[in-house]
């Protein structure tokens, strides 16, 4: 085979087959062309739309917007409202509970998924996971069964001798605070374990080889590095239980009133356009302020983490 | 130094060379990866490109098999320009680094994928593929997946796949990166004879000069971007055009010396030719060093170590000025043999045997 | 020499403290399902605990009542819509983010991300008025195209995650051995994403199944989906008939756990 067998010239590829393949190969932007589109009509376009309703006057007649003129009408009554004040307070002060309780809550397991078992990680990861999988009705009816009047804890409460009535636990903050604690817990434990699974076991190995208590190990090298996971996780649970619509609807029985339930009745009860549209726009803001403040505060104790092992 | 854009060919064969490579330059952004770099290779030769990693050799591979595109100069291969010549249709075949086998396809399937691409009828591929992994003895294991293969078998695999393309020109990068040390040099033997029994003209691209002087017909030192010597490795070895290829091929001890009158006088008061002037650096191999008594010569020193390399004994010797020469004498009987602190003197053994370069 | 030190008290006590929380925090998030499931089988006509008797009436009931078929089938239809949606949408557009040579594709990784990041009731109005403006109104189809555009970031991120593992070098063996770009994506690429693709399927399904902020907005008058029917149901229902749904989503969830464990593996759901 030394002596030189001459290849065959080689055909340059058709147009069609070219077109096709510079389409179809993922170099270039085409492929997400169509998703970018569905994108700009189905949620940029409607976010502008919201926008200009919120700063507008308009007049409707039979479901069409016949006039539209800028306005701050709508944005000024609503901060000079009460009522705006207060369902925003309760919403803001009910999310950031349940996520300073979801870290309380979820923190330990991360925990005991760093130091556990192959078994034990696998079980935290199957019962983390298959709540997400569930629908969040199912979820928080599962609470109206064990809070109700003839529900878990009254039954066990008063089989026990504790109380001769049934405690009116339904339909209360409390209802509300325990059901947004159990339904985003979750979303918490999820990325704590991402962060924990990114270390080495080792690092827990070698610091307390150096002479650490477990608890000292917790707080000087596992805490420190597990920061950015708290963050992520804080986000996530916080922007879920500040516009979550189910538990207040479900646990508060229908009269507890927080920023996404309010926004529902303005939408579709009073049909309010401009009210629903200014509320969901205060929501969006409120909800990027507080996420922005997580994101500053999980910054500072990151540098300071990295800065105090430097 | 350099061979020019357009040059002739040099220490090859007198036909046509397959693969051309002409002035081909590269850069990402700002850095430039290539440049000027010009290669041709002769049916049937084994060239490899040697140096460090970043010096942009994996670059022109991935060039010449169309991965990337050049940014100036030319590729041909049997003359045809290679530059409008899109990657699937190259007559090149590529040995991924990490094999880049399929996972999901058998043996069988790998390597009978370039058929199934062009359309091959089924019973002409089967008997390529049969054929083709007679030649790398993996008959038997047409069921198997990649997964349920050794790192050497996966290697054979991965060479079954392209010699069924019947390519041109064979590309191997780093093919023994993955293996462990004891498998490798086994395989380069292996992988060479195939080779040369196939008659594939190939390129073959490494970091390590041992196995580059084991593959190759000659081998094409990079630096930085550029080709800096082609030769054969015993002329790469023994005549190192630079004092960079130097230093990256074998052991070598360098130090400066002032040339005139067309030669250089070395430290051990024996001179070499040069038609260099002024400031120089002389080079000299370890094995072309010997030790003798402190009192036989003028360049002295300190035995500071000494360890086995294969049948020789290599010493480091500092001398008064600071400077570590390496001396690789022979293994000599226990009672010969010097101490480390022992008092010594250096003599080169053929002068003419040093190189000489611009210091 | 320094005297190894035993475990401490506070230690054991500061350590077991954490455990019990953890373990508490465990059976927080199954206990309450599980109550659902068992519940779900009482013969009484009201809900309660500890159940009486077991029987399967409230799950043939769940399958009697037109309404609430209806509105599963709508889900079913939903969940359906969105997956084939997003595949069609979201591989192509994954591709595009970690293959891509061409500026931006840090900003459209961003802007695919975006609608996600919104709260779903915010995105469920803006669709509304946006709809009710050009004259679309709510129904199943807007209802599908607006969830779609809320999880399609799952489905990009899943098979984005997955694409940067892929060593790139197959895709460049395949074209060199003769392959076509198409041909590549056909036989190597698609065959190593499945896994990706298919665990966010299972994603995409069970929020178009399941979703609620956006759906409610955006169903239809008509068409109303599982969870609308589902929260009116718990609502004004006091039977265990809801408990006999849950059970039935319950199964669904585990059905789309397992899917996921086998496709990519739970341990890769995080990223």
């Amino acid at each position: 085979m030394t002596d030189a067998a001459v290849s065959p010239p080689i055909a340059a590829p058709r147009i069609g087959e070219r077109l096709a393949d510079a389409l179809l190969s993922g170099r270039g932007i085409w492929p997400a062309v169509p998703a970018i589109i569905v994108l700009m009509i189905v949620a940029v376009i409607p976010f502008v739309i919201l926008l200009s309703l919120g700063f507008s006057d308009i007049e409707i007649s039979r479901g069409d917007i016949v006039s539209q003129t800028f306005s701050l009408t709508h944005l000024t009554n609503a901060l000079g409202d009460p009522l705006y004040w207060i369902t925003f307070q309760r919403s803001l002060s009910l999310a950031l509970t349940t996520t300073a309780l979801c870290i309380l809550f979820g923190y330990p397991v991360a925990y005991l998924f760093l130091t556990g078992g192959k078994w034990t990680k696998r079980l935290i990861l199957v019962l983390t996971i298959a709540p997400l999988l569930t629908s969040g009705i199912v979820r928080t009816y599962a609470w109206l069964v064990i809070l109700g009047g003839r529900g878990v804890v009254n039954q066990t409460l008063m089989g026990i001798g504790l109380i001769d009535q049934p405690l009116r636990i339904m339909n209360t903050h409390w209802a509300v605070l325990i059901g947004m604690v159990q339904i985003h817990l979750p979303v918490m434990i999820l990325p704590l374990i991402a962060v924990m699974s990114r270390h080495d076991g080792q690092i827990v190995e070698a610091a307390e080889n150096l002479g650490a208590s477990r608890l000292g190990t917790l707080r000087t090298v596992i805490l420190p590095l597990s920061v950015p996971g708290i963050g992520t996780g804080a986000a996530l649970v916080f922007t879920l239980s500040y516009t979550t619509f189910v538990v207040p609807q479900l646990l508060g029985g229908g009269n507890y009133l927080n920023a996404a339930t309010m926004i529902y009745e303005q939408v579709v009860f009073s049909l309010e356009w401009s009210k629903g549209s200014v509320s969901s726009l205060l929501l969006m803001v409120t909800c990027l302020i507080v996420l922005v403040t997580i994101a500053l505060v999980t910054n500072h104790f990151t540098r300071w983490a990295k800065g105090r092992d430097a | 130094m350099m061979q020019g854009p357009t040059g002739p060919t040099r220490n090859v064969a007198t036909t046509a060379p397959v693969l051309s490579i002409g002035a081909v330059s590269k850069r990402f952004g700002a850095t430039k990866v290539l440049e000027d770099c010009s290669l041709d290779i002769a049916q049937g030769e084994i060239v490899t490109l040697l140096g460090p990693s970043g010096c942009g050799k994996t670059t022109l591979l991935r060039c010449v098999a169309g991965f990337w595109d050049a940014d100036g100069g030319t590729i041909d291969i049997d003359g045809q320009d290679m530059a409008p010549v899109p990657v699937n249709r190259r007559p090149v075949g590529v040995v991924f680094q990490s094999y880049a086998l399929f996972p999901h396809m058998t043996v069988a399937q790998n390597v009978g994928y370039a058929l199934r691409m062009s359309s091959v009828p089924k019973a002409e591929a089967d008997e390529k593929v049969t054929d083709a992994l007679a030649t790398v003895s993996l008959t038997g294991f047409e069921g198997r997946y990649p997964a349920q293969l050794s790192g050497g078998q996966q290697q054979r695999v991965a060479i079954a796949r392209v010699l069924v393309m019947e390519p041109r020109v064979l590309l191997l990068d780093e093919p023994f990166n993955a293996l462990d040390a004891k498998l490798r040099g086994a395989m380069q033997v292996e992988l060479r004879q195939l080779i040369k029994t196939l008659g594939l003209t190939s390129i073959f691209v490494t970091h390590d000069q041992e196995e580059a002087l084991t593959m190759s017909d000659r081998i094409a030192v990079m630096r930085a971007g550029r080709i800096e010597q082609v030769a054969s490795p015993d002329e790469i070895f023994d005549r190192p055009a630079t004092a960079y290829v130097a230093d990256f091929i074998g052991t070598s001890n360098f130090w400066d010396g002032e040339a005139n009158s067309g030669g250089v006088t070395l430290p051990d008061g024996q001179s070499t030719k040069t038609n260099l002037s002024g400031r120089v650096r002389v080079m000299a191999r370890p094995h072309n060093l010997r030790l003798a008594p402190p009192e036989d010569g003028p360049w002295t020193g300190t035995v500071i170590f000494h360890r086995n390399v294969g049948p020789l004994i290599e010493y480091h010797v500092e001398t008064p000025g600071g400077e570590t020469i390496r001396v690789a004498n022979m293994r000599q009987e226990r009672a010969r043999r010097i101490a480390d602190r022992a008092e010594v003197s250096i003599a080169v053994i053929d002068p003419a045997n040093c190189a000489v370069y611009p210091g | 020499m320094r005297a190894y030190r035993r475990t401490s008290l506070t230690d054991a006590l500061g350590i077991g403290a954490i455990l019990a929380v953890a373990i508490f925090s465990l059976l927080l998030l199954v206990a309450p399902s599980i109550i659902v499931v068992i519940i779900s089988f009482d013969t009484r006509a009201f809900v309660s605990f500890p159940p009486e008797g077991f029987t399967l009436r409230w799950y043939a009931e769940v399958f009697k009542q037109g309404e609430l078929v209806e509105a599963m089938i709508n889900s079913l239809q939903v969940g359906v819509t969105v997956t084939v949606l997003c595949i069609i949408l979201g591989v192509p557009t994954a591709l595009a983010c970690v293959r891509g040579r061409f500026r931006g594709t840090t900003a459209l990784s961003v802007f695919v991300l975006v609608p996600h990041m919104v709260p779903g009731i915010v995105l469920g109005v803006a669709v509304l008025f946006a709809g009710a403006l050009v004259g679309v109104s709510p129904s199943i189809w807007l209802q599908s195209i607006s969830i779609t555009v809320f999880i399609l970031a799952v489905m990009v991120r899943t098979v984005q995650s997955r694409l940067m593992r892929l060593d790139s070098a197959l895709e460049e063996a395949a074209a060199n051995l003769r392959a076509t770009p198409f041909q590549g994506l056909r036989t190597v690429t698609f065959p190593l994403l499945m896994p990706a693709i298919l665990a966010g399927a299972v994603f995409t399904f069970v929020e178009g199944f399941d979703n609620l902020s956006v759906a409610i907005f955006t169903h239809g008058f008509r068409d109303r989906p599982l969870p609308v029917e589902l929260l009116s149901l718990v609502q004004f229902t006091s039977s265990p008939l809801v408990a006999a749904v849950s059970g039935v989503q319950i199964v669904l969830a585990i059905v789309a756990l397992v899917l996921v464990a086998m496709s990519i593996g739970l341990d890769n759901v995080n990223e």
